[in-house]
């Protein structure tokens, strides 16, 4: 097998292990303590804390989306955060200018789809690092038009968004926020594992394999390609929605490039592919830097050491998962699960997915 | 007539930065597949190592090839972690060089600071056909020239330089009559270091670096290395020299603001341009 068909195969292997959704007792416990944990986090928490925490959810839904782009159909973005960016700048623009909040929220979604269809008619021609350039090309593009613009307040940004009402009660306090931004990660990760499970999601692993072998089995690759961009996309916008009403203000240097790139890291982390290793991912990572920063911050420490520590762990953590965890963290630890119960039965389990043969 | 003449050469000496760039992570593509993300913090450790040399007293040209060295250094430290570990895929590479550049801000940032700096360079105006030009530009573009020649003089006329030709045009036959094709790739990313390095001494007069110059860098050194499919580079002196001149013109004419617009619109209409031409198959079993 010579170097390049390697590579393919490579990546059509990545670890996507979906065993078929058994609903065997173990995982509804362990799904009803995981739901029933985040539900009563935040009352423990004080605002600093709750501050990361939404944090974690608004980039969980970012991330989720890159993780089935990267993971699924192959695809790099280095330029998610435009979505984030242009569904924050959506939902403040409607709401300012009179609309319903409600409206502006539900329409930061579908405002980013819609360019995300746009800009992928295009873009997603290309592949690999061509992809990867081309779409930071856009997040440079998006900097300089947003800065530009007079409707969007320059570089001086929009202020005084109001906040979020939802039947007639408005939406205030950090803890309403943070409830908020769970509720839009859990349906974001509804539709995608939904996604993933569908005959569309089987299609798009094949596409990320080779998209001549997938298109040759009849898989729509163009349309395919571009759905699952302005999914990925629409998560982001509906995240940049909720930041928006969360913060009350956006400028343009909130949304710098290497806050799409950091994004990778946190799917990479959590593994390309797995839906939950991207939320594991994002939370490990900004949690991570959370405390980092912190310890940053502490007296006797240089001024310069919290954006030192978090482009650290941001280096650091990329580094040691691409080299020892390839796959990342989430499916390494079901990995190890999948070989603790092979070795139990002395004999391969069926059902086993491919990824697990490595 | 004069300002615009003015603008042009202000233009090709910025292009060769930029070619300098390209041609950095030319070498690197070249040999190893990988597009090498850390090309513009090479540029941007070049660029503020020798600002802080001169700034400590050390004579030109000393401040300036130590810095160069620097970035060398960091280019072999960069192929240890990217290619370090055997078989390491190209994309997992470029997604470990975009790793490298986050470890650079973190040295960048505790090293240098987080405010831009600058250096002097050669200071006065020269006089071409009654055209006045900053004596700076004219040194980017004689230095610039030389180095493109002693690269082709390498690339073709040495035994190293022709067995990184030979990885990049078949790693298998190359390695089969006995070339060390691992060590070649340390040698592309060493290579790459001191092009960037080259390119970030040579610019940082001409336009204030910081730590996180380096994406403005690395995007215009792709856009120009692109136009001849990454593999050419030639082709990428002349479109960072292009690249250069309209960004100049654009600055000088038009909105200083757009200027980046045009290297960005340049880079995806090549790309997609290139990606429309070739049938998927064969992107399929070359990317």
């Amino acid at each position: 097998m010579s170097a390049t068909t390697r590579t393919v195969v490579d990546s059509a292997e990545q670890e996507v292990t979906v065993p078929p959704p058994r609903r065997s007792w173990p995982r509804r416990l362990l799904l009803a303590v995981l739901v029933v944990g985040t539900l009563a986090l935040p009352l423990a928490l004080d605002s600093g804390e709750l501050a990361v925490f939404v944090q974690v959810a608004l980039s969980a839904c970012v991330v989720v989306g890159i993780s089935l782009l990267m993971g699924y159909a192959g695809q790099v973005s280095l330029g998610q955060a435009v979505f984030y960016g242009v569904g924050g700048y959506t939902a403040a623009l409607l709401s300012m200018y009179g609309a319903p909040t409600l409206v502006g929220l539900l329409a930061a979604p579908l405002v980013a789809a819609t360019i995300a269809v746009l800009l992928g008619l295009p873009l997603l021609r290309l592949r690999g690092h061509h992809l990867a350039f081309a779409t930071i090309a856009v997040h440079m593009m998006f900097l300089v038009l947003v800065t530009q613009s007079d409707l969007l307040g320059g570089s001086t940004g929009l202020q005084g968004i109001p906040l979020l009402s939802v039947a007639d009660r408005e939406i205030s306090t950090n803890l309403g926020h943070a409830y908020l931004a769970w509720a839009v990660l859990a349906l974001v990760v509804i539709i995608a594992l939904n996604t993933v499970r569908s005959r569309p999601g089987r299609a798009l692993r094949a596409l990320a394999g080779s998209e001549t072998a997938a298109a040759s089995s009849g898989i729509p690759v163009g349309r395919y390609k571009l759905t699952v961009f302005a999914l990925s996309a629409a998560f982001a916008g509906a995240a940049g929605g909720v930041y928006a009403f969360y913060i009350g203000f956006l400028s343009p240097g909130m949304f710098p490039v290497t806050m799409s790139i950091t994004y990778v890291v946190m799917a990479v982390v959590g593994g390309l592919g797995s839906v939950w290793g991207a939320v594991a991912g994002t939370a490990l990572v900004t949690v991570g830097v959370h405390f980092l920063t912190l310890w940053g911050t502490a007296e006797g420490m240089p001024d310069y050491a919290p954006s030192v520590f978090s482009y650290a762990v941001y280096g650091i953590a990329l580094v040691v998962t691409v080299l020892f965890l390839p796959h990342g963290v989430v499916p390494a630890l079901r990995r190890l699960r999948f070989r603790r119960a092979r070795s139990c039965e002395g004999k391969v389990k069926r059902g086993c997915s491919p990824g697990s043969r490595r | 007539m004069i300002e615009f003449f003015t603008h042009v050469l202000s233009g090709v000496a910025v292009g060769c930065g930029f070619a300098l760039v390209g041609s950095g992570l030319v070498a690197v593509y070249r040999v190893t597949g990988v597009v090498n993300f850390a090309q513009g913090m090479f540029a941007v450790v070049g660029g503020l190592c020798a600002s802080t040399f001169l700034a400590a007293g050390l004579w030109h040209g000393v401040a300036e090839l130590s810095a160069v060295a620097v970035a060398g250094a960091v280019g072999a430290l960069t192929w240890a972690l990217a290619l370090g570990k055997p078989g390491t895929s190209a994309m997992n590479a470029l997604i470990v060089t975009l790793a490298v550049g986050f470890l650079g801000y973190a040295v960048l940032v505790s090293v240098f600071g987080d405010t831009p700096r600058s250096s002097t360079g050669l200071a006065g105006m020269t006089s071409v056909f009654g055209v006045p030009v900053r004596t700076h530009h004219l040194l980017v573009i004689g230095v610039t020239a030389v180095v493109f020649i002693l690269l082709w003089l390498f690339l073709t006329r040495t035994y190293l330089g022709k067995a990184l030709t030979a990885c990049a045009t078949n790693p298998y036959a190359a390695r089969v009559i006995g070339i060390p094709v691992a060590r070649m790739a340390l040698f592309a990313f060493v290579l790459g270091g001191i092009l960037g390095g080259l390119a970030g001494v040579l610019l940082i007069p001409l336009r204030p670096m910081s730590f996180n110059s380096d994406v403005s860098l690395i995007v215009h050194g792709f856009a120009a290395a692109i136009l001849g499919g990454l593999t050419r580079p030639m082709v990428a002196l002349a479109g960072g020299v292009m690249l250069g001149v309209v960004e100049s013109l654009v600055a000088g004419y038009a909105n200083p603001a757009y200027q980046t617009m045009v290297a960005l619109m340049v880079m995806l209409v090549v790309m997609v341009w290139h990606a429309a031409r070739r049938p998927t198959l064969h992107q399929e079993v070359t990317v």
